[in-house]
């Protein structure tokens, strides 16, 4: 019951986050220098005033922004993220269309992330100063620092193009047609479809650019829960346990870890809101048509509905991330109770 | 122990699972070369996987203007004319027959027999009006090409009269464009399309038109996922003669050293977006790669209004900075196949007069052409550049070695960042630029495209140049290319205004960009292409 006020109060902050972010990004995007027109329309095309005038007419950019602004609202109201200016199609539906591809690989990449990371970072605290805990440091401090665009190129240089070990970019191989939309994941669509051929091929191109763009979060989860760790070992209780004559590993599995993952949750939940968010140049190096892309395609064009769409769903993510972490907590540390 | 062994076999198990993961791309990536025996990424022999480069808007022919739709319009679309060569000359295509009248403002065209769109539907002189018209009233990028055409008379199914407000020489041109496609109409209408004059608000056919195609071309598109790829199949209707090329896959592939990858690998066949560096990565027998201009040209911009352009809206030094340039060091930075035209009209165009010598640099004759107009010690000038990239090269590089070759006169400039989208496109309209480096994509395929650069034409007055500073008598020599339908009279009109602007104005064309294409030798006729960006009915398998 606790639990079910909990959300409810979180939704009513979701409706009300999320009218704040459409208000503040139709803002800046009012604000900030440049003209969709001027984005849109051929160079020819700008020198016809009846050309600019029904561009203009079209997508309500005639209106005084005021005007322009509750209509947006009235819209959003009715679920209506308005016409995507580049490409004349709603936001919804192409939000619709590479959301998906954004979050398989983002769930992907996290999964990778939190097993390594936690992994590396468990056995980086258990051997502390050990040859294999410089290692570990290593890796995850390469893993922070590391630029994704140079690190995809380089795996898939490596992997693919030297190697041929790994497929190349995209989310299928041609030999395979997109399966049927049902969640818009390959990998599940392709099952659904009765195609485990086809489910493998779209897991293996999650590879590459999922471990890329795990990298970075993998690195602070490793260092996170090798710090959190080592705290949690230096605690009394801890010690008392020791003195108990408790194995090391029933220690750490039964009494250590748990305390010790709490901020690594934290960690966990941003890099997913993060990797949700899209990552524009993996994306494109990968072929990947996801969020990130279209973000990006959408601001080169000065494209208004999009850029707006694109910041909602962002913040969406991010609030929905963050009520899930917070049940967590309470799940893992029963001490923690939901306000 | 038991734990460090127990780490250690976690390890070896999830490298074995990368390698299982691998193991089985590695044994697909095997059976599909030894398929294809060399580069290629088709799933089976008859199909053409081609790489292009992101960034483009709509595929419904009556909106299209950028730089990659047109080679999808012009696979499943038809137009009157078409261009089976990059540098030649409109050649019929729906048309059997043509006629102009004598005063040249009546074109009456006589469609082939049998001709049919792929859903069956017979294309009529209806359909071409139809079509021509739509992309007129729908008010969009492209229906500028329609501003000659005063009206469509349709007498019958196979006859369509164009009726033009003004000589026009270019028109044939124009009825290549991929905007004056021919639409099934029947299919068009049915799915929201009209061609009454308020198409601009009525006309809602841009979606379906986004997803499916309504032409009579070789292929019909099946699928289009945007940003991702565009499926063509053969059109089972086709009423001419198809390539042996049953099925082309276009993945948008944004990244050249992605193409340069996908290429060597084989998992595609043609990499449209190459760049001199990733063309050098390709050393297999098995690629060939072309390098050859584009009609994109760059040029220098000098405001001759003096309030805006300041010392550089003097002739003279127009004249010094158009000598102190480096035109080989330009063509080096745009990468190999790039070349400097003559003057406006770009290398490849009919009535082209070629190349300006790299020997042109004549550096002294530059500082006594500055001290002739009284900036013996240079002088100080910002050179705005905006954020776009011509061809993949970026306008600040180009604009770096534009600073640097005028140094060395004397001239210190100022390089001034200013966004495209956030005050450089206004002011370059309105011409409040007073030094800029700037570039010019071809709107259609015709060397009247350049014209606009005349005094008092389009591009003309963004550089301050007004009909009234003409000496020259380039308006009248613009009168008289665009009234020239007979390309010998076109050549020897273009001709003269070269000459005319070969040292003069404030316009300095530095250099037109290259293509730089790559594709798999097994299949042909891969070229570049201005008017599709590649010709995709011109490839076959060999």
């Amino acid at each position: 019951m606790e639990r079910l006020k909990f959300i409810l109060k979180r939704l009513g902050y979701l409706v009300v986050m999320l009218f704040g972010v459409a208000t503040l990004v139709f803002i800046l995007t009012k604000m900030i220098p440049g003209d969709p027109t001027v984005a849109n329309l051929s160079q020819r095309a700008l020198n016809d005033p009846e050309v600019v005038a029904a561009f203009r007419a079209k997508y309500g950019l005639d209106k005084p922004v005021l005007v322009q602004y509750f209509y947006y609202i009235g819209n959003l109201l009715h679920f209506d993220l308005g016409t995507s200016i580049r490409t004349n199609n709603s936001v919804l539906s192409e939000l619709n269309r590479c959301f998906p591809a954004t979050f398989e690989l983002a769930l992907f990449a996290i999964i990778v992330a939190a097993v390594l990371g936690i992994l590396f970072g468990i056995i980086s605290a258990t051997h502390r100063n050990s040859a294999g805990d410089q290692i570990v440091r290593a890796i995850s401090v390469t893993g922070v620092s590391i630029p994704s665009f140079w690190f995809a190129l380089i795996v898939l240089y490596f992997f693919y193009y030297k190697l041929h070990i790994m497929p190349g970019p995209g989310r299928l191989s041609n030999t395979f047609a997109e399966p049927a939309h049902v969640t818009g994941l390959f990998v599940l669509d392709s099952l659904l479809e009765g195609n485990p051929a086809k489910a493998w091929d779209a897991f293996r191109h999650l590879i590459l650019p999922g471990f890329v763009l795990a990298a970075f979060t993998m690195g602070l989860i490793t260092r996170t829960t090798r710090s959190n760790l080592l705290d949690v070992m230096s605690t009394d209780y801890i010690r008392t346990a020791k003195a108990k004559g408790l194995s090391r590993r029933r220690l750490i599995r039964k009494h250590a870890l748990g305390n010790a993952l709490i901020p690594v949750l934290t960690v966990i939940g941003l890099g997913l809101g993060n990797l949700l968010g899209g990552m524009v140049l993996v994306e494109t190096i990968f072929n990947w048509p996801g969020v990130g892309q279209f973000a990006y395609e959408s601001v080169l064009s000065n494209d208004y509905p999009a850029i707006i769409g694109v910041a909602l769903l962002i913040a969406l993510n991010y609030m929905i991330i963050n009520t899930i972490v917070d049940i967590l907590y309470g799940i893992i540390d029963p001490r923690v109770r939901l306000q | 122990m038991k734990k460090r062994i127990l780490a250690i076999a976690l390890c070896a198990a999830m490298t074995l699972g990368l390698a299982a993961c691998g193991g089985d791309s590695a044994s697909t990536a095997e059976s599909s070369a030894a398929s294809a025996g060399t580069a290629s990424g088709s799933s089976d022999d008859s199909t053409v996987v081609i790489a292009m480069g992101s960034g483009f808007s709509t595929l419904d022919p009556g909106y299209v203007y950028e730089k990659y739709p047109p080679l999808i319009v012009n696979a499943c679309y038809d137009n009157l004319f078409r261009f089976t060569s990059n540098d030649g000359e409109p050649e019929p295509n729906l048309v059997d027959t043509y006629e102009w009248s004598d005063d040249n403002l009546t074109l009456t065209c006589t469609l082939k027999d049998g001709l049919k769109f792929a859903s069956g539907n017979p294309l009529t002189s209806a359909d071409v009006a139809f079509s021509i018209n739509r992309c007129k009233n729908l008010q969009g990028n492209p229906s500028f090409i329609c501003e000659t055409i005063d009206s469509i008379e349709t007498p019958d199914d196979k006859t369509v009269i164009f009726h033009l407000n003004t000589v026009d020489s270019a028109f044939l041109s124009k009825l290549t464009y991929s905007s004056l496609a021919v639409l099934d109409s029947e299919v068009v209408k049915e799915n929201g399309g009209t061609d009454a004059e308020d198409a601009a608000t009525a006309d809602t056919a841009q979606d379906y038109l986004n997803t499916a195609s309504a032409g009579s071309g070789p292929y019909v598109m099946t699928s289009y996922t945007p940003d991702e790829e565009v499926v063509l199949e053969k059109n089972e209707n086709y009423w001419g003669e198809a390539s042996n090329v049953d099925k082309f896959i276009i993945e948008i592939q944004p990244d050249s050293n992605t193409q340069m990858m996908t290429l060597s690998s084989g998992d595609i066949d043609v990499a449209m977006n190459m760049t001199d560096d990733t063309m050098a990565e390709l050393t297999d027998d098995n690629v060939v790669k072309i390098n050859e201009p584009t009609k994109t040209v760059g040029f220098v911009m000098m405001n001759m209004d003096e309030s805006v352009g300041g010392p550089v809206s003097n002739p003279d030094v127009q004249q010094a900075i158009r000598l102190a340039l480096n035109y080989s060091e330009i063509q080096t930075i745009c990468g190999e196949g790039s070349v400097t035209p003559y003057s406006l009209i770009q290398v490849g165009f009919m009535g082209s007069k070629g190349e300006r010598s790299t020997d042109y640099t004549d550096i002294d004759k530059a500082k006594d052409l500055l001290a002739q107009a009284g900036y013996p010690d240079g002088f100080d000038i910002d050179l705005t550049v905006c954020d776009l990239d011509m061809e993949g090269i970026a306008l600040t590089d180009l604009a770096q070695v534009v600073k640097e070759n005028l140094a060395e006169i004397g001239i210190n400039c100022n390089i001034v960042s200013d966004p495209w989208a956030a005050g450089y496109g206004d002011d370059y309209r309105d011409g409040k630029l007073g030094f800029t480096v700037m570039y010019w994509g071809t709107d259609y395929n015709d060397p009247n495209v350049q014209l606009e650069f005349l005094p008092g034409k389009t591009v003309g007055l963004r550089a301050g140049w007004t009909a009234e500073m003409d000496d020259q008598g380039l308006d009248d020599l613009y009168d008289q290319a665009m009234a020239a339908t007979d390309n010998d009279q076109r050549s020897e009109i273009l001709g003269q205004i070269q000459d005319a602007m070969y040292e003069n104005g404030p316009f300095i064309f530095f250099a037109q960009a290259p293509s730089h294409i790559a594709y798999s030798s097994r299949i042909d006729g891969v070229a570049v292409s201005d008017p599709y960006a590649l010709d995709v009915r011109s490839i076959t398998i060999k």
